[in-house]
């Protein structure tokens, strides 16, 4: 999929996450988090797991983290890619 | 559940509960959100623009997770006008409440925090890498409006006096000349300064975040308040990344704001290991060559003087039909 429109999805309580997406030439990704410095690699992974997975491969991901597991972390971004793709 | 206030009763408890939170009721916004918990507001936001404001939560209910829905709320609501980065001023000792919810801090006073939400300034010093020089540098911010030969004057003074000058072009539309066309008439009137390097503020200088009296004709109280926090961004983030030692500013014998700003810049930069150097400003017949004196020329239609105090390059857009669009029919709001 391509994100074709700049887009915003989850929120910015306890244990969930707020993920912008934008269109752009190359794929960058900055993750801000409360938890960073434990679990920043571990966030990276799974985005880009899921960036992957929907073969996204240009565009400005940014998440801003409140300790958000693993399979929300996955459903925000989710969200944001089919909202990006305009589907 | 977060909703947005909009009957007279729903605004009288959200000013309530603002005022019993020791802020002020600011009439100026555009989205006001709050959460009513069994017919009583516990929480209350506002967003004017990119700045989230009146921020406020009943005491009984601190701690909870009220204050991250009402930032949600506001944060989503200026997603959708198209903002993606919101600023929050607070007192210093909130300032980790919101660093909670992912703000960072740009700057803060003895009496006012200002966090940012996003990394808008990263991105905004990132945008400007390859500018980067090494050396001795000096700074000028300025809005332009219109480029004048006093500005010319002050450029040139201090390239003389440093390695490389970072000449930052005001980003805020809320003059007369739109920063497009500022941008382009510095651009020309500089070109031939092999050691100015022109660049926006994006909305972290003298910007309606970082201050924004300097765009109202008379000062209010929180004026000086926010000058202090703009003159610390500028000290703690924006000059150490382009290597900015000096600031320069034209004296100010006009503005009274503008006097007060000088005045600031004396008292905080110079602690941060910025010299401040404020030059003489240029003259003619006796009166310094300023952008309002120009607009005020403009304004009565009178262009025979331009000569005098706009470069040629300057004079042409003005005189241009692009440039007499702009003053002809919005020459009355000087």
């Amino acid at each position: 999929m391509k994100i074709v429109k700049k887009v915003q999805a989850g929120t910015m309580q306890s244990s969930d996450l707020m993920v912008v997406l934008e269109p752009a030439e190359t794929l960058t990704v900055s993750i801000e988090s409360t938890v960073l410095k434990q679990f920043g690699a571990l966030i990276r992974a799974r985005v880009d797991l899921v960036l992957a997975r929907h073969g996204i491969e240009a565009g400005e991901v940014r998440i801003t983290d409140r300790g958000a597991l693993d399979y929300a972390i996955e459903a925000r971004l989710e969200t944001a890619i089919f909202r990006a793709a305009g589907e | 559940m977060v909703t947005s206030l909009l009957s007279t009763d729903d605004l009288k408890q959200a000013r309530a509960l603002i005022e019993a939170s020791g802020l002020t009721f600011e009439p100026r916004f555009d989205d006001l959100v709050g959460i009513v918990e069994a017919g009583r507001m516990v929480a209350v936001g506002a967003r004017d623009g990119r700045i989230l404001k009146m921020l406020a939560v009943a005491r009984e209910h601190q701690g909870g997770a009220l204050l991250d829905q009402i930032v949600t709320a506001l944060v989503g609501l200026g997603f959708q006008e198209g903002f993606d980065s919101f600023f929050v001023f607070t007192a210093p000792s909130q300032a980790t409440s919101f660093e909670a919810l992912n703000f960072t801090l740009l700057a803060s006073s003895g009496r006012s925090a200002l966090l940012e939400y996003g990394d808008g300034l990263k991105r905004y010093l990132a945008r400007h890498g390859r500018l980067v020089r090494p050396g001795v540098n000096g700074a000028i911010v300025a809005n332009c409006n219109p480029f004048t030969f006093g500005h010319r004057y002050l450029i040139e003074q201090a390239a003389s006096l440093v390695q490389q000058l970072y000449l930052f072009v005001v980003r805020e539309e809320r003059s007369l000349f739109s920063f497009e066309s500022r941008f382009r008439m510095v651009r020309e009137g500089t070109c031939d300064l092999p050691n100015v390097t022109l660049l926006d503020t994006s909305c972290y200088a003298v910007s309606s975040v970082t201050f924004p009296t300097y765009f109202l004709k008379d000062g209010d109280p929180g004026g000086a308040i926010q000058m202090e926090l703009d003159l610390l961004l500028f000290a703690g983030r924006i000059a150490p990344y382009f290597n900015i030692g000096t600031r320069f500013v034209g004296s100010e014998p006009l503005s009274r704001t503008t006097a007060c700003y000088n005045a600031a810049m004396h008292k905080i930069l110079p602690a941060y290991g910025i010299k401040v150097t404020e030059l003489e400003r240029m003259s003619t017949r006796d009166a310094a060559i300023s952008a309002s004196r120009v607009r005020e020329q403009l304004a009565r239609g009178d262009s025979d003087e331009l000569a005098t105090l706009v470069p040629e390059s300057t004079r042409q857009f003005l005189l241009s039909r692009e440039g007499r669009r702009v003053w002809e029919t919005r020459g009355n709001t000087v």
